[in-house]
């Protein structure tokens, strides 16, 4: 018989770093989760993308047990580590900080199109580089659509 | 490590953003609230100048307010500790809080309390290290536990018969708790605790036997530093890692010049044994 699901837990993490601390610590140990179990398999888990900040969504079942799902990494991250800034700009309208080619977006789009509400990568893309001018971060060159009308 | 707790009351489009930024300087944690976010960091790296800039950067785009406050050192896994089941390793160890009766038909009787630490025997590798321990020579020996957690590790090579025992980790909790957790289980004597790395153990200290239970990416980083602190014919035990990490975990010891002893695995889990034969 599959276990009944008690509630979800959703936070953000950075990779490799579980630690009983806030946030963690007070959202699953109020449920009687065993906190040091969650954090070593998130750790575990989680090697290869060492202080990335990652999404994680907790099922936490009443025999307190749990299991999760991580999420692809928010898309200003990804922004981030594609045009190797270490922020956004200062004056995101006045100064830009740095650029990504459409290609870049693409990669971007399709690695979050699992958790976006979006059905074409188009409409991923479009809201991935929407996010990049809110950070002040170029988009070179034209949109593949716009390529598309002018063939 | 004392944290302070950053609410943001912003709109959803500017949530991932914050969180890139915050994750930049220093913020390590973030939970969605229904006003926007909440984000966690050690009381140390706070920056109020730093934590101003940021909001000031998109406060021309949306509105950002915002309140910050230290939040307590508490004990959260209290709630699970206070109603954990006793562990058995086959029937030689079971590992128990003092609320459990004890039973003498094992042979090792270990009570940890674990206060927020890591390292019950619930988690796979506590169970495998343990296991391998039993199989492992400890009499005479010192042996080394590095990120100790409750001690559980350390405690267990004291009652196989260790001549002394160096257990450390980076967490402030899990010191305090491996000082409780030997003090329960009578090892206080030749048994030392620090906070700290490998890299805190002077290099003249030898050990006949290392247990560490860490991670992948500090294990592949820190075997090479094993390797100097044990003695020739002395093994060491790694686990913390995943099935899939083990053949990079070889590979690195191997490199080292040690020699796999043998490989155990639990519900995805790995514990390596490798021995110095030179």
């Amino acid at each position: 018989m599959a276990k009944e699901i008690a509630g979800y837990v959703k936070l953000q993490v950075k990779g490799g770093q579980a630690n009983p601390s806030p946030p963690i610590g007070p959202a699953l140990g109020s449920k009687g989760l065993n906190i040091m179990e969650f954090c070593k398999q998130f750790n575990g888990r989680t090697q290869d993308k060492m202080g990335m900040v990652l999404p994680v969504v907790i099922t936490y079942y009443k025999d307190k047990s749990f299991d999760f799902v991580i999420k692809t990494p928010p898309a200003a991250i990804l922004l981030m580590e594609a045009t190797k800034i270490k922020s956004g700009s200062a004056q995101p309208n006045r100064t830009k900080v740095g650029s990504v080619s459409w290609d870049q977006v693409r990669q971007i789009a399709e690695t979050k199109m699992p958790d976006l509400n979006c059905f074409t990568v188009d409409s991923a893309m479009k809201m991935i580089a929407g996010t990049a001018r809110s950070m002040g971060i170029t988009v070179s060159g034209k949109a593949p659509w716009e390529e598309n009308k002018e063939a | 490590m004392n944290y302070v707790e950053l609410s943001l009351t912003i709109t959803p489009d500017y949530t991932d953003i914050l969180t890139a930024e915050l994750a930049e300087v220093g913020y390590e944690s973030f939970v969605e609230t229904d006003e926007g976010l909440n984000a966690y960091i050690t009381e140390d790296l706070f920056d109020e100048a730093a934590l101003e800039a940021v909001i000031a950067k998109y406060q021309i785009f949306t509105a950002i307010a915002h309140s910050w406050k230290a939040l307590e050192k508490k004990n959260w896994n209290e709630e699970w500790e206070r109603s954990y089941e006793p562990i058995e390793v086959g029937r030689a160890v079971r590992v128990r809080a003092q609320f459990h009766e004890p039973d003498d038909s094992f042979t090792y009787d270990l009570l940890i309390t674990p206060k927020m630490s890591f390292g019950t025997g619930h988690h796979a590798t506590t169970w495998l290290v343990m296991n391998e321990q039993l199989s492992l020579p400890h009499t005479g020996l010192d042996i080394m536990d590095v990120g100790c957690g409750t001690g559980i590790l350390a405690i267990l090579g004291r009652k196989l018969g260790a001549k002394s025992i160096v257990a450390f980790d980076i967490d402030e909790w899990a010191v305090e708790n491996s000082r409780e957790n030997f003090a329960l289980n009578g090892v206080e004597q030749d048994a030392e605790v620090f906070q700290g790395t490998i890299t805190d153990v002077p290099l003249e200290r030898q050990f006949g036997g290392i247990l560490a239970n860490i991670n992948r990416n500090i294990l592949l980083s820190e075997i090479t530093h094993y390797v100097q602190h044990l003695l020739p014919g002395g093994w060491l035990v790694v686990s913390g890692f995943y099935e899939m990490d083990e053949p990079d975990i070889v590979q690195c010891a191997l490199e080292n010049g040690l020699t796999k002893v043998r490989t155990d695995t639990r519900n995805e889990w790995a514990t390596v044994v490798f021995e110095k034969t030179s």
